[in-house]
């Protein structure tokens, strides 16, 4: 038995309930829709431009509605009961979750600077979340503690 | 001869460990009792003999804990390293991806004059043709609006800002060159492409930097504020920018969001309208030469759109012109435009 330090615990779940708010405005943008078929005058920072692109969509589904689930998935494994739970599935799960997110999250900045010339800052708000949760999630696995000496 | 070598005691030893490191205690054999003494039978001593066995324990009990707790500290501290070095890893990967990234540049289409093959199919398109498309396949129509008469030179005039690099703008532009041309004539437009890093990349279009028009009826003002880089071209007048302020927003065009949007085009004091009537989709893969041909064809997609916006703006100038010239004003085509525009 072992245990994570709290704070840890604490960052993480603040952390994924930051990015599912993040991700949820982004998915009722998205369905909202924009139609106006106008360019912004906003130089690099275009939302639309980001969001309404190619890259959007990942076989035929949105972005932002895999970006919705994927954090609410990880407002579920970051939070105080989740990490309570020794299970290896569950922490494994939980450091693999936020693993592939942060490959997936490179290569939508990739796509943003490197296709689009665009930055969509409540998406680079989605980014930062889950690097600071790959961090968080890391430090919490390395800094475990025997429960008797907690 | 040497005398003999007496051969070394035996010694019992204990291990205590510390935090940093373990000392063994020897026990030399002739201090250890070899048997039970017959004086041993005091209870007072016997008490002091166990009490001592029991310290001794209790020390080596507490120096394996310390060693355990110093061994899972170790552990921790390695594995907080490795996990650094992942993390620091990662944010240097993050960082080489960014600032490439933000220096990278992917140039766009090279603007250059335009063809006299282009210009000569965009800017006389048969009137049968127009007259065929009507109204076409248009949906989003120009705004009217109250707004105090957009002169020039004693002439209504016309004022149009885009960039080089919006697609929906090099979309809007065939109809707008379409339209203007049965009024007037243009010179020096330019070629070129939208930016390939946007939606509808490559969208083949024209520009109207550098270009001039001449009218005996109206005005015109093309502005493409930025090339397809990005790059700064055209800067609007203190005038126009006023303009563009007050009428490039809600109520007059848009929603919120879309204030400011391109392209922006104020007609007259009458109608404006922002962004692009039509998808910029249907140029996907064309030449310019091709889309110019395609609006020559009343049965083509493109020209179902671009001609058809093309006489809207026809109708809106009609309107500014008191119809004229008759030929264009009194056409089908334009009235049947005109018949869809909104009022006021």
């Amino acid at each position: 038995m072992s245990r994570v330090p709290r704070s840890l615990v604490w960052a993480s779940f603040v952390l994924a309930i930051v990015g599912l708010l993040d991700a949820v405005y982004l998915a009722y943008e998205h369905g909202s829709g924009s139609n106006s078929l106008a360019c912004p005058e906003t130089g690099h920072l275009d939302c639309a431009k980001v969001t309404t692109s190619t890259y959007s969509e990942l076989h035929g589904i949105p972005v932002a509605y895999l970006g919705l689930a994927f954090f609410v998935l990880l407002v579920l494994v970051m939070s105080p009961w989740a990490w309570a739970n020794q299970s290896p599935l569950l922490r494994w799960g939980r450091v693999a979750l936020v693993a592939g997110g942060l490959v997936f999250a490179i290569y939508l900045v990739w796509a943003e600077l490197y296709r689009l010339d665009a930055i969509c800052l409540y998406c680079t708000g989605v980014h930062l979340a889950i690097f600071l949760l790959f961090v968080v999630t890391l430090l919490a696995e390395a800094a475990r503690m025997p429960a008797e000496d907690a | 001869m040497g005398g003999e070598v007496p051969a070394p005691e035996k010694f019992l030893s204990y291990t205590t460990c510390g935090s940093t490191s373990c000392i063994t205690e020897g026990v030399p054999p002739k201090r250890r009792p070899t048997g039970t003494p017959a004086n041993l039978s005091a209870p007072g001593s016997n008490a002091a003999a166990s009490a001592k066995a029991e310290e001794r324990r209790a020390k080596r009990v507490a120096a394996a804990e310390e060693a355990r707790r110093e061994l899972a500290a170790r552990q921790r501290r390695s594995r907080l390293l490795g996990v650094g070095a992942i993390i620091l890893a990662v944010v240097v990967v993050v960082a080489i991806v960014v600032a490439v990234g933000l220096l990278h540049s992917d140039k766009g289409a090279k603007t250059t004059a335009a063809s006299d093959e282009v210009i000569s199919g965009v800017t006389s398109i048969p009137a049968a043709t127009f007259d065929k498309v009507g109204a076409g396949n248009i949906k989003t129509l120009p705004s009217a609006i109250t707004a105090d008469p957009l002169t020039a030179d004693g002439k209504p005039r016309m004022l149009y800002v885009g960039a080089e690099y919006c697609p929906y703008c090099a979309a809007e532009r065939w109809s707008v060159v379409a339209a203007l041309a049965r009024f007037g004539t243009f010179a020096g437009l330019g070629q070129t492409a939208s930016t390939p890093k946007d939606v509808f990349p490559n969208t083949p279009t024209l520009s109207f930097h550098g270009s001039s028009y001449t009218s005996q009826y109206i005005s015109f003002s093309g502005y493409e504020i930025e090339d397809t880089n990005g790059k700064p071209l055209d800067t609007l007048t203190s005038d126009d920018n006023t303009l563009v302020q007050k009428y490039n927003a809600p109520p007059y065009v848009g929603t919120g969001d879309t204030a400011g949007s391109i392209p922006f085009i104020a007609m007259f004091g009458s109608y404006v309208s922002q962004g692009a009537s039509y998808s910029p989709d249907l140029f996907k893969g064309m030449t310019h030469a091709e889309v110019a041909n395609a609006m020559q064809d009343p049965t083509t997609d493109v020209a179902k759109n671009v001609d058809a916006m093309a006489n809207f703006f026809s109708a809106i100038i009609c309107k500014a012109t008191d119809g004229q010239p008759g030929d264009v004003c009194t056409s089908s085509g334009v009235q049947a435009a005109a018949a869809k525009l909104p009022t006021t």
